[in-house]
């Protein structure tokens, strides 16, 4: 018992600060799902919230909060989450170290949240800025998949 | 009578005329203070409080990190008054991974540097003629360091991670000759810390000390300040909110609005004023914000005022820097992009309020310019380094401009 209540607060003492990433999402900091994304070849669903933020609460009370959308970004995307006031530094594949606030300012992250979805290498393929509904959260898929189906048939 | 096209226009010409003449500067060309060096080196000119600049008499030097060697380290370049340009830069830090510079001038052209390096904050002298030793302060976890003088000693402020949550330390230095003596050390805040204190700067004024930095106990991130006096030098007050709670109704969702990274500057008598960033109208992201000290009241700062003009309601703000002289002069900088790419801006404080926002020339134009910081040496003259890469993510330079007082 006194073996898992410290390994309790050893887990919660180490845990990332990761504020307003929606639970039980595989939400990772952007330079190491820049990494996954390049091996896998997946795209990026880069989530830019705040410590605090409440429009970020809601979208992830309201629309995270729902199985199939989970289950869809957890199955299509390489997640990314990134503070927009942490000074955390990450570390760029361009070798580039840069903190969470400055890949927010880079992205042009000027409200939260923002949800970009990128390709592997960072370039954007879609912006969404604030509340997100879980309709939008779908619709928004539908256009990235169906974009990335057209570019591959090229 | 006057056609109105032709009235307006010369209205429009009168108008920028006056703004021209108004400035309190007149700057020279921007030169190179150390330029690219290739792909995959990056130069950063970060610190808390964004203090990366000094003036030392008429010897001004910059302090940044860059990655050159393939390791992040610290290097200071300086400009002596007749020079053309930049010294070659002199690496300050040492083996370990160093990050974070931040710098101070002291008398006869010298200067003191503080940095991380390894999870501790490293300090070191820096004179006309060599290198001090480098002292490693005890703090582990230790980072975001930011210097400053008060009187014949040097204040040194920084967040330490204790626990889960980083919390600010005020150290105390002497200098001796070449030699810097860590003195007394205390906690800015006496309560234990139950969420992160982050980022913070401190200034002098007369026989005290203000500490302001980014907190996070209310759910969101605040500016807070704190203060303390020559008599009880390591008994702060109370810390208090500066960023002020917009009107209006609380949302159902979140805590509050989001602000950052704070900049401290004392300037005419006893006075002293705090600017950061601020998104309290979300809708145009974060902007300039800024709060006076107010001497013997209870409020440690007063209401918050907008320091950037209308125009710059369109653009975000990134970065706040702030200076000021004894004469009362005050200026904020910072970087935005209201001419659709980054941009170094400025606003001096005038017997109106805040000048409208000037894009500083020579730090203007295609490409991005930001990461400002800025410093007023003793005849008010206003010295600029910055940040400039041709492409976003591309390689960097650092730039430096001169702007000569001409008020």
């Amino acid at each position: 018992m006194l073996r898992a209540v410290s390994l309790l607060v050893i887990t919660l003492i180490t845990l990332p600060v990761m504020a307003e990433a929606p639970e039980g999402y595989p939400f990772q900091s952007f330079d190491k799902a820049m990494q996954q994304a390049r091996t896998d070849n997946k795209p990026l669903f880069v989530y830019f919230g705040r410590y605090g933020c409440g429009y970020c609460d809601k979208t992830n009370k309201e629309a995270f909060s729902d199985n199939s959308i989970k289950e869809t970004y957890t199955r299509h995307y390489v997640l990314a989450y990134v503070d927009s006031e942490s000074g955390k530094r990450l570390r760029l594949p361009s070798g580039e170290r840069i903190t969470e606030r400055e890949v927010g300012t880079r992205y042009n992250a000027f409200v939260t949240p923002v949800f970009t979805f990128m390709m592997p290498d960072g370039q954007p393929l879609l912006r969404l800025v604030g509340v997100q509904r879980i309709e939008d959260l779908r619709e928004a898929d539908m256009k990235v998949q169906q974009t990335l189906t057209k570019a591959s048939k090229k | 009578m006057i056609p109105y096209s032709m009235w307006s226009g010369g209205l429009l010409l009168t108008a920028f005329a006056l703004n021209v003449q108004a400035q309190p500067w007149e700057f020279g060309e921007p030169i190179e203070i150390t330029p690219t060096s290739g792909e995959g080196i990056f130069h950063h000119l970060e610190s808390a409080g964004r203090r990366n600049i000094a003036v030392s008499g008429l010897t001004v030097a910059v302090a940044w990190e860059d990655n050159r060697d393939g390791t992040p380290r610290i290097y200071l370049a300086h400009k002596d008054p007749n020079a053309k340009g930049f010294s070659a830069e002199v690496k300050i830090s040492g083996n370990g991974e160093a990050y974070e510079p931040t710098l101070v001038a002291l008398e006869h052209n010298r200067f003191v540097l503080a940095w991380e390096e390894d999870g501790r904050i490293h300090v070191r002298l820096v004179t006309s003629t060599g290198l001090g030793p480098v002292v490693i302060l005890e703090d582990n976890m230790a980072m975001q360091a930011s210097l400053a003088t008060h009187d014949q000693q040097l204040l040194l402020v920084y967040s330490r991670q204790e626990g889960r949550y980083g919390r600010i330390w005020l150290q105390r230095l002497a200098v001796d000759d070449l030699t810097l003596r860590p003195g007394q050390r205390c906690p800015v805040d006496a309560e234990t810390v139950k969420e992160d204190q982050l980022y913070p700067t401190a200034v002098s004024l007369g026989k005290g000390v203000i500490v302001a930095w980014e907190d996070r106990r209310a759910g969101h991130t605040i500016i807070m300040a704190a203060q303390t006096t020559d008599a009880e030098p390591c008994r702060f007050t109370a810390p208090q909110r500066i960023s002020e709670r917009p009107p209006g109704p609380s949302m159902p969702y979140g805590k509050g609005h989001g602000v950052a990274r704070v900049a401290l500057a004392s300037y005419g008598t006893n006075r002293a004023l705090a600017a950061w960033a601020d998104k309290r109208d979300f809708r145009e992201g974060y902007d300039i914000y800024a709060a006076e000290y107010q001497a013997g009241k209870q409020g440690l700062f007063g209401p918050n005022g907008k320091v950037q003009d209308t125009f710059g309601g369109f653009a975000q703000q990134w970065h706040t820097t702030v200076a000021g002289h004894p004469s009362g002069k005050l200026v904020v900088a910072w970087d935005d992009n209201r001419d659709g790419n980054a941009d170094i801006m400025l606003s001096w404080r005038g017997a109106d309020g805040w000048s409208d926002d000037l894009a500083v020339p020579g730090a203007t134009g295609g490409g991005e310019q930001n990461h400002p910081a800025i410093q007023l040496d003793k005849e008010g003259n206003l010295h600029i380094a910055w940040l400039e890469r041709a492409t976003i993510g591309g390689p960097t330079r650092l730039r430096y401009m001169f702007g000569k007082a001409v008020q």
